[in-house]
């Protein structure tokens, strides 16, 4: 099948499966996510969604099947070397560095990309200057972009919920990837968070034309702002396709609303 | 000035030197070793074996401590790599004793356990405060930028660092090593002050002095580190008189300060221009309380 | 002393005189260790001042047989209460304050550290840091196995008296609701306090079975090296001991002893007394190169 350049399948899951125990938490997965799209992923809690996050950034390593990024494949690549190739993710339940603020959380992952030697480091001479510089400026560039500006000297964890939360997204962010994944971004959320948050994402989106892959409970969120559904129960894949198709898919009503 | 304050400078510089390293790797890296003594141990007697023995100039006899020191350091790091917290402190322990047993059994190429005498005098005043001085522009320098916030991402949440995209294994490798080059300067310099050392010098006591120092000052604060060091090699000339109860002192205060105070004296703050802010920030700045509400 | 120039039968003899040895010596380590492992497995933290109960034990012994010139039951019955009781006290002094605060075991034992180092000097700052030989209350005569090894008695008592003490300890984890509640809490401390566990009345209890089996060591330990505040110090061979069997490990605690009590005795018997101490950190690098969990120890994985 010749698929055109600009609608090349970035990321492709083929027959994933991973057993915790004897349990299968992820159970023959197979989709796709073209570039460019902003793509879902729902199914009641459990269903093995952050599973898979953590098969495709090496937490964990696969029992069988593969992952393949821009055609090449990762499967067992660690997690350093997975996010090597450009992509990003959030945290459930919030990794931040806690006792750092938050311009040091994202200048911790701007670093990244914007490094120099470690000579120069022990001796802050050469560009040291102007690279520590252009770091700073961009990380607060980017906190100015999620609207954490004036929190930045602030240590992380006593940002509320809400901030830290699009703090992490922010650091997510900073490391210039081209595929973003964001597991529970609205988690603890009330609706007029989420509503910014949609904005923010769909925003982000447009601006910087990313693909993004997001784990979500709020039904709203990813109907809004998803094109690309992809939902999941008990390991295995049960629908995908568009927010109609699945809003009216039977598979999906009782997966979440039960029998 | 007189001799005993020269000795004073020299010991509180050598000191410096190690808890320095001593306090990348546990403060900033959150490594916690109980065995860094074994590299000022191999630091020492290599510039004591190539100054007395072999007439090399001292300067690089004490590099060649150094570098020794980072090599072993290298050697052990990485296969204890995956070792998480108690087990790498025991760890640590049984390495930092294993290298004062091999010296002690060292025959006649380390004198073993009584001693090795006979060495040259070149840690004096100026020798001493100038490898303190570039040691700690060399430190300071490093922590202030990239390396430094990376490790301690490393220490804050190594899982969240990796998925940052940080080789985490490295940093911490990269921090041991740099660890294990200063405490081996800084033995070496100690022997060029003692003229004498044996490997009773360097057992677990030396190592738990070096890093009660650290959390005396505070983990993860370089200053608070010097600063601690001060303050306790200060207290221990004070006490002099009743030097036996210098290390129920040392054990004291390890246990007051983890009850009390366990981010040390200075917390995760440094000296500087950074400091002032960050403690106009916490008082006048608005005011959050612990869930981020504005109080 | 190379072992070439032994005549066969001789190597025989000191081998068994050797494994005899060993096992006397494992025996100490276990209730050393055993105590120690307990605690860890209850609050996940090496505590590094267990050395110093042994300690304790050891001069609360003494100073019972010389000074009150009692018998070894009554010094013995002594030794484990005040040790188990300084070791309730370490606790609620040092540790509590700060498991109350936080969950980072990193400054609990950064403070075990410290009260190890205080126990020590307390004793060397008021009794003073001399060796002290232990009056000869127990028996050391020589026993005689069919003209091939000779042993001492004490070897064979030290080995008695852990298979009782350990017994006991067994006894009381499986046969009592408190031996019950321990071994929930090994499992998991937060849902034992959820099942209505007094948490501090069992973490108290723990320390001073764990205080009461150090002393029992620590004893047997001065008669062997003779008493002296720094004494403490071998526990260092009783933690390697509990990591090659695995940190929280009871049963891997003894194994680990043993194993150790036994390469320890057969170095210095066969190859050299000076090898003795580097065959334990051998023993230790091996382990946490190979099988840093110990031979009895879970793989303890982190949630993402």
């Amino acid at each position: 099948m010749m698929a055109k350049k600009s609608n090349q399948n970035v990321l492709q899951l083929e027959n994933l499966t991973k057993y915790f125990g004897g349990v299968p938490a992820v159970n023959d997965i197979s989709f796709s996510i073209e570039e460019g799209k902003l793509a879902g992923l729902i199914g009641p809690n459990g269903a093995g969604k952050t599973t898979i996050f953590n098969l495709i950034t090496g937490v964990y390593p696969p029992d069988s099947g593969k992952i393949l990024f821009w055609g090449e494949d990762i499967t067992y690549l660690k997690t350093y070397q997975a996010i090597g190739r450009n992509m990003a993710r959030t945290f459930q339940n919030l990794r931040l560095f806690p006792h750092s603020t938050a311009l040091e959380n994202v200048m911790v992952a701007l670093q990244q990309h914007h490094s120099y030697s470690f000579i120069e480091a022990i001796t802050h001479l050469g560009g040291w200057g102007k690279k520590e510089r252009e770091i700073k400026a961009k990380s607060m560039d980017i906190l100015d972009r999620v609207g954490l500006a004036d929190r930045a000297n602030q240590k992380a964890r006593t940002l509320p919920y809400g901030m830290q939360r699009r703090l992490e997204i922010a650091r997510a962010l900073a490391l210039e990837p081209k595929f973003l994944f964001l597991d529970e971004p609205a988690a603890g959320m009330n609706p007029e968070e989420v509503n910014a948050l949609n904005t923010l994402i769909l925003g982000i989106h447009k601006e910087l034309k990313f693909t993004i892959l997001v784990i979500e409970h709020h039904m709203d969120l990813v109907m809004e702002i998803c094109s690309h559904i992809i939902c999941m129960n008990f390991g295995t894949k049960i629908a995908e396709g568009n927010p109609m198709e699945i809003q009216s898919h039977p598979e999906v009503l009782k997966a979440y609303l039960g029998e | 000035m007189s001799a005993y304050t020269e000795g004073i400078i020299c010991v509180l510089c050598i000191n410096a030197i190690a808890v320095m390293g001593v306090s990348l790797v546990t403060g900033y890296t959150g490594i916690f070793s109980l065995g860094h003594a074994g590299y000022m141990a191999i630091g020492a007697y290599t510039a004591a074996i190539l100054t007395a023995r072999y007439s090399f100039y001292f300067i690089p006899a004490i590099v060649a401590g150094g570098l020794l020191a980072a090599l072993i350091a290298y050697i052990i790091g990485v296969p204890t790599l995956k070792l998480v917290g108690d087990y790498y402190a025991i760890a640590s322990i049984g390495l930092g004793e294993a290298i004062r047993l091999i010296l002690e059994n060292g025959g006649t190429f380390t004198r073993g356990a009584r001693g090795f005498p006979g060495i040259p005098n070149y840690t004096n005043l100026t020798v001493a405060v100038c490898s303190f001085v570039i040691m700690a522009f060399l430190m300071f320098n490093l922590i202030n930028g990239r390396f430094g916030r990376a490790f301690k991402a490393c220490r804050d949440d190594y899982i969240a660092a990796s998925l940052l995209g940080y080789n985490t294994a490295k940093y911490r490798i990269l921090s041991l090593v740099i660890s294990g080059f200063y405490c081996g300067v800084a033995g070496a310099l100690l022997g060029g002050f003692l003229l004498y050392i044996k490997p009773l010098m360097f057992d677990m006591m030396k190592s738990t002095e070096l890093t009660s120092v650290v959390v005396f000052g505070g983990l993860g604060s370089m200053s608070g580190t010097l600063l601690g060091m001060v303050i306790i090699t200060l207290i221990t000339e004070v006490f002099r008189p009743i030097s036996q109860y210098r290390m129920l002192i040392y054990g004291a205060i390890l246990v007051i300060i983890m009850v009390l105070r366990p981010e040390g004296i200075m917390g995760q703050y440094e000296f500087g221009p950074g400091m002032f802010k960050a403690i106009k920030e916490k008082f006048k700045g608005d005011h959050y309380s612990e869930e981020g509400r504005k109080v | 002393m190379p072992v070439f120039n032994i005549e066969r039968g001789e190597s025989l003899g000191i081998l068994i005189q050797q494994i005899i040895n060993g096992l006397s010596l494992g025996s100490v380590y276990a209730l050393i260790a055993v105590g120690y492992s307990l605690v860890y497995s209850i609050l996940m933290f090496s505590n590094f001042a267990h050395g110093g109960f042994l300690v304790i034990g050891g001069y609360i012994c003494y100073f019972v047989l010389k000074d009150m010139g009692a018998g070894i039951l009554i010094a013995g019955f002594l030794s484990l209460l005040g040790a188990g009781a300084a070791a309730i006290l370490t606790e609620r002094l040092a540790y509590k304050p700060i498991r109350e605060k936080t969950n980072n075991t990193l400054y609990l034992l950064i403070a075990s550290m410290g009260m190890s180092i205080v126990i020590e000097n307390i004793f060397v700052v008021t009794i003073g840091g001399r060796f002290r030989a232990l009056p000869d209350i127990i028996p050391t005569t020589p026993i005689h196995l069919s003209g091939m090894a000779t042993i001492s008695a004490f070897d064979l008592i030290s080995l008695l008296a852990a298979v009782v003490f350990l017994s006991i300890l067994q006894l009381i984890l499986v046969k009592t609701k408190w031996g019950l509640a321990i071994r929930a809490a090994a499992y998991n401390l937060r849902i034992a306090s959820l099942m209505g566990v007094n948490v501090n009345l069992l973490i108290s209890l723990t320390f001073f079975i764990a205080g009461t089996l150090a002393s029992v060591g620590g004893i047997f330990l001065a008669v062997r090296y003779t008493l002296y505040p720094q004494l403490g110090g071998i526990t260092i061979k009783a933690f390697v001991a509990a990591v090659i069997g695995g940190l929280g490990s009871l049963p891997g605690a003894v194994v680990g002893s043993i194993i150790l009590g036994l390469a320890e005795m057969l170095t210095a018997g066969f190859i050299s007394s000076q090898l003795r101490d580097l065959v334990v950190f051998f023993f230790l690098v091996i382990t946490l190169l190979v099988r840093p969990q110990g031979l009895f120890g879970k793989d303890v994985g982190e949630k993402v």
